[in-house]
């Protein structure tokens, strides 16, 4: 395995390659126009200096095309992210048009209702940025007609609108067919003169329909929009113009209510760079994860709970950039005691209100007979039950591995954490390749040597070793991220107070096998 | 010497109070009703409000009746009103800080004084009988009135057929102004220098004097630049001017602290007498710090009350002395680079030097109003010679910062700076064609930005907090954004990129070398450059090298979108039209009023969007039209 320092810079440059875009004469065309790169427009439109969390921002690796090939689709072509405008938290949509002009990709749809979904369980007001040909018409059944789908983008604008959470829209570029409903959906609305355009047919449709022959500016320009159908509200003259009105806009928004206010924090006491060295990249080799605890919290200082008892899952309260947190991470495989120790913590943070944070490193529970014949199973489902049905904001690291039903337990994405980001060591499947492979192997009856067994399971083997990785997952939209291990803390922190403007609700749970 | 009331506000009020308040002498300011906040009265031991700062009566009753046992004019108001003087020499009881009324009449009026000065041997600029024979003038020559100043009823006259037309017009302005049409016709000195004589005199018939100032650097006669001593006249000069000066003051009994004027002829190097001013000047600051009487330094007002309170010189001529060198600048709140026009508002944030003496009245928060001298204040740097004192001054001024209102800090400093002043070569007249160049706004344009940046940076974040969103420009595993400055100046829109942690503002690195108390100091391109920053939310104004930059946060809703659109007016409501005010083809300049429309009893001016041509007129006076209707279209184009 290699070190940790190599896969974080195996991750910057992954990074690095997708934030520029699209390929250079796609950049350059769209720069000539007068219009700004999709970075640079999230850049104008936060807060100077404010930090910018972007969201899966590998999404769709290797999905369409290889990194840097020309039917790649970097960032699955729309920069999703949360940051500050006017001292307000928002969650910025924005389409990158020198990514295949800008279309929705299957996984475009999908970051798309990912960060809607943010800005839903947050309340997040949601800033769109829009410059999008619309659906990719050759993938139209994958981005069309399901419930998950384009219809989805308009059916949250409405929602969230409806829940008070402010919808706002400039549009800097084309925004045609289903994509015209982006701001006319949106409560406030922006277009730049001379670039925007909003029509649910474009010229050539119209042509082809009426035999109407009219330019784009004239069908659906800023300024028939500004002046003439009040499709839009503000007319700009330009993208940094229209950026500075957005932000004018998000300043007349009611001002947030954090749900607290954090006090002066005390740093831990191991710079973050040292998480390199405490974790062993290969998730074979145990270590303390209170190491990793360490590293993340306030003043290093935690209180545990039941240190003594279930020592296989770690419990403690601490707090991160002064929000209170209960953290639960592994330090070996789940026991039945370890799983009911993580119930009773969840039940404890749930009825204190405090957020939950779940650092993933799982191979799974313990299996054989003595554990099966004394209810492994019944107590594991009593952790899944306590996952499930927690009502306080979840935020899930994958550190490690994440197998099996440890995925669950742990708060895996379908326990709907608010956020979970992987590390670039993490591995997830639903088992070890090298188990997986042996299973398969045991149920086949036809192998007669070990030549044949090997060759039956090698391709299982490569199969877990691609489909494990962190990028096969973060293009998948898996989670939100594979970060830098030394970022954790801050990741958690900028989670954790976003996650703060949303009210909880008291807790329900699940009947809880006993 | 008990009391003295001080008939006089702004700096030199506070300047008098200064030295009153040493020498144990309780002060009582005047002030008018809407200047009863002002510096100088609450400087002052008691205060009496008067109608006017002119208004002789009530100054000398307010004298009477706080028991002043003096009054000082200051510098201006009724500092030469002899009148003034009169009525305070009836009083009996109070005594003037300055010369004899009857001394104020004999220099007041040129003629008079020119006379006197003949008399006492002291060199006058060549004049003409007003009988001469035109032919045998010497062209150019001076027109002016007896009884002026500040040029009015002046006139340069450079040939013979203009004289008869410009005495015609001096003598009509000379009536007007001074309500006497006497005119003298002088020698006209193209190239000259102002040098100007500090005397000081007793009641026991001593007189000495204290050297000279240079006052060239003037612009329309008013003084920018003074300093001590000249640095271009000869030994010989200095003797003719100085022992002129005394003469002078011999031959009128002149009392008290008063200054002779002299023009130097460039050309021909002869030195001529111009008038005498007979109270303490402007500039009298570069005397004190450059005089020495037994090698300690001067205080010209306590001298002023000593002799008004009747006491001899302690000291003669031989005992004084000159060291170094001393430039004065004037400090007034105008706009020099745009047009020497004044200037008013509130002085939000002021600065002034402590590497420099600096005579003023001004301290942040104060409204500076048109109604009153638009002289703010007086920097003086000393230095060993002149070069050292030019160096200082600049130096001074660059940490000098008037910030709310445009002062000429910046027009000064770089006058200071130019090669011309350096080398002593600027006359009366240089400032009246040369181009002095405002500062670039370029390195302004940059400190401001690295404030901008700093102040919304988790520097200045509250101690101890840790907002997980603090403004460091963090991505996710990148490097971090660099902090965007957008400021708008003369109508452009300047987008700086301020990366605190490679230390560049665009690509330029800088080294911080403080910030703090509103002075940053940048090290760029190897320069120290210094600046006053007053940032606020829409507004950061930077005082740099004495100039004040004003950079606005570009305002998303300032004057966009009218610029927009095709042109086409149509009605915004049914109506009637009222006017047509433009025809086919007519160029128009943007928001023009093109017409007028009636509707729902309301009138509305029908206004160009843009400049450019009118293509169109659909509609004429009269004529009722309906919503939507098209009246006009303009196409855009040039002015």
């Amino acid at each position: 395995m290699a070190e940790m320092t190599d896969l974080v810079a195996e991750l910057r440059e992954r990074l690095a390659l997708v934030r520029r875009g699209g390929s250079e004469s796609a950049r350059g065309k769209h720069t000539a126009r007068g219009k700004l790169l999709v970075r640079d427009r999230v850049d104008r439109l936060l807060d100077p200096g404010s930090p910018f969390l972007e969201l899966s921002p590998l999404a769709a690796t290797g999905m369409y095309g290889a990194p840097g090939q020309d039917n790649a689709v970097p960032a699955a072509g729309i920069v999703t992210g949360i940051g500050r405008v006017e001292g307000r938290e928002v969650v910025v949509v924005a389409n990158d048009a020198t990514v295949k002009g800008g279309t929705y990709y299957p996984l475009t749809v999908k970051k798309h209702l990912r960060a809607q979904a943010i800005a839903s369980d947050n309340h997040l007001p949601c800033i769109y940025l829009v410059d999008s040909g619309g659906a990719f018409l050759p993938m139209q059944d994958d981005v069309f007609p399901d419930r998950e789908h384009f219809g989805r983008i308009f059916f949250n604008q409405a929602n969230l609108s409806g829940r008070g959470i402010p919808q706002i829209a400039s549009v800097m570029g084309s925004c045609t067919a289903g994509g015209a409903y982006v701001p006319a959906m949106s409560d406030e609305s922006v277009i730049v003169k001379n670039q925007g355009t909003i029509f649910l047919g474009g010229p050539p449709l119209v042509k082809a329909a009426t035999g109407e022959i009219v330019s784009a500016e004239d069908l659906g320009g800023g300024d028939v929009h500004a002046r003439t159908s009040g499709v839009v509200d503000h007319l700009a003259d330009d993208d940094a113009h229209a950026l500075r009105i957005v932000r004018s806009i998000v300043a007349t928004l009611p001002t947030q209510t954090h749900g607290r206010s954090p006090g002066a924090v005390e740093e831990p006491h191991q710079p973050p760079e040292s998480l390199y060295d405490v974790v062993p990249t290969d998730t074979r080799t145990p270590y303390d994860v209170r190491e990793v605890i360490r590293r993340i919290i306030d003043g290093s200082r935690m209180h545990e709970f039941k240190k003594l008892y279930g020592e296989t899952l770690v419990t403690c309260f601490a707090k991160i950039h002064g929000y209170d947190v209960g953290i639960i991470a592994n330090n070996g495989i789940l026991f039945s005691e370890s799983a009911l120790k993580g119930a009773h913590f969840i039940e404890l943070c749930n009825q204190r209100g405090i957020p939950l944070v779940f650092l993933q490193n799982i191979t799974g529970f313990m299996v054989g007979r003595e554990y099966e014949n004394r209810g492994i199973a019944r107590d594991g489902a009593k952790l899944v039950t306590a996952v499930a049905c927690s009502v306080v904001p979840k935020f899930t690291v994958v550190i490690g591995g994440s197998f099996g039903a440890g995925n669950y337990g742990m708060c895996g994405r379908a326990y709907d954490p608010r956020f979970l980001w992987m590390w670039p060591n993490a591995r997830i499947s639903v088992m070890g390749g090298e188990q997986a492979a042996s299973v398969l192997a045991e149920v086949r009856t036809d192998l007669e040597d070990d030549e044949q067994v090997e060759a039956f399971k090698a391709p299982i083997r490569e199969q877990y070793e691609t489909q494990g990785s962190p990028y096969y997952s973060t293009a998948r939209l898996w989670d939100d991220g594979v970060i830098d291990p030394a970022d954790t803390r801050r990741v958690l922190g900028m989670g954790l107070a976003v996650a703060a403007h949303a009210p909880v609700p008291a807790p329900n749970y699940g009947i809880f096998r006993m | 010497m008990q009391k003295l009331l001080i008939a006089n506000r702004g700096e030199i009020a506070l300047r008098i109070m200064r030295t009153a308040s040493a020498l144990g002498i309780r002060t009582v300011a005047i002030h008018t009703a809407n200047d009863a906040n002002g510096l100088h009265v609450r400087a002052a031991d008691d205060a009496v409000e008067v109608p006017s700062y002119l208004d002789i009566d009530a100054i000398v009753a307010a004298a009477r009746a706080v028991g002043a046992d003096a009054i000082h004019p200051g510098y201006g108001f009724l500092s030469e009103r002899s009148a003034f003087a009169r009525e305070i020499e009836g009083t009996e009881t109070v005594t003037l800080v300055g010369p004899s009324a009857a001394v104020m009449d004999a220099m007041g009026k040129k003629d008079a004084a020119r006379e006197i000065a003949v008399g006492a041997g002291v060199p006058v600029v060549p004049s003409y009988a007003n009988d001469a024979d035109p032919a045998t003038f010497a062209f150019p020559v001076l027109v002016k009135a007896a009884a002026g100043g500040g040029g009015k009823g002046m006139r340069i006259v450079r040939a013979l057929d203009e004289l008869d037309s410009s005495l015609a017009a001096a003598k009509r302005e000379a009536l007007s102004a001074f309500g006497d049409d006497t005119i003298l016709i002088e020698k006209y000195v193209e190239r000259g220098r102002h040098i100007e004589v500090q005397v000081l005199a007793d009641h026991h018939g001593n007189v000495v004097h204290l050297f000279e100032r240079d006052c060239s650097t003037q612009r329309r006669h008013q003084k920018v630049l003074e300093e001590a001593p000249a640095p271009t006249i000869t030994q010989v000069q200095r003797e003719l001017v100085t022992s002129s000066a005394v003469a002078l003051a011999r031959a009128v009994d002149y009392t008290n602290a008063g200054t002779t004027e002299f023009l130097l002829d460039s050309d021909t190097g002869e030195v001529y007498f111009l008038e005498m001013n007979t109270r303490l000047q402007v500039e009298h600051p570069v005397t004190e710090e450059v005089v020495r009487v037994r090698g300690e330094r001067l205080d010209l007002v306590e001298q002023q009350l000593l002799v008004a309170a009747g006491q001899p010189l302690s000291f003669g001529q031989d005992d004084v002395t000159v060291e170094g060198h001393a430039i004065e600048a004037r400090i007034y709140a105008e706009d020099s680079f745009g047009g020497f026009l004044p200037q008013a508002g509130r002085a939000d944030l002021v600065r002034w030097s402590e590497a420099a003496r600096v005579d003023h009245a001004l301290e942040s928060g104060q409204v500076v109003s048109t109604s009153f001298d638009p002289m703010l204040g007086k920097v003086i740097a000393w230095g060993e010679d002149r070069e050292a004192a030019r160096a200082r001054l600049i130096d001074a001024l660059d940490r000098t910062a008037v910030l709310g209102l445009t002062t000429n800090t910046g027009f000064v400093r770089a006058l200071a700076a130019r090669d011309e002043f350096r080398d002593a070569t600027i006359d009366t007249a240089w400032l009246d064609h040369a181009e002095v160049a405002p500062p670039s706004a370029r390195v302004p344009l940059t400190l401001a930005a690295w404030v901008a940046a700093a102040l919304t940076g988790p520097r200045f974040a509250a101690a101890g907090a840790s907002d997980p969103f603090a403004p460091d420009g963090w991505r996710t595993a990148g490097p971090k954004a660099p902090t965007l400055v957008a400021l708008e100046h003369a109508g452009a829109v300047h987008e700086l990129e301020v990366d605190a942690e490679a230390s560049t503002v665009d690509s330029v690195v800088v080294r911080e070398r403080s910030l703090a108390d509103h002075v940053v100091v940048l090290t760029i391109e190897g320069r120290d450059e210094l600046a006053v920053v007053n940032a606020q939310a829409h507004t950061i104004e930077v005082a740099y090298q004495g100039q004040r930059f004003v950079f606005e946060r570009p305002d998303a809703f300032a004057d966009h979108g009218s610029a927009a659109g095709d042109g086409t007016l149509v009605a915004p409501m049914p109506g009637t039209v009222l006017d047509v005010l433009v025809t086919v083809g007519q160029r128009v300049a943007a928001g023009e009023t093109l017409g007028a429309m009636e509707a729902m009893k309301m009138e509305l001016a029908l206004k160009a969007p843009f400049a450019g041509t009118v293509t169109e007129v659909g509609v004429s006076a009269g004529q009722q039209v309906a919503l939507g209707a098209m009246l006009m279209v303009v196409e855009a184009g040039d002015e």
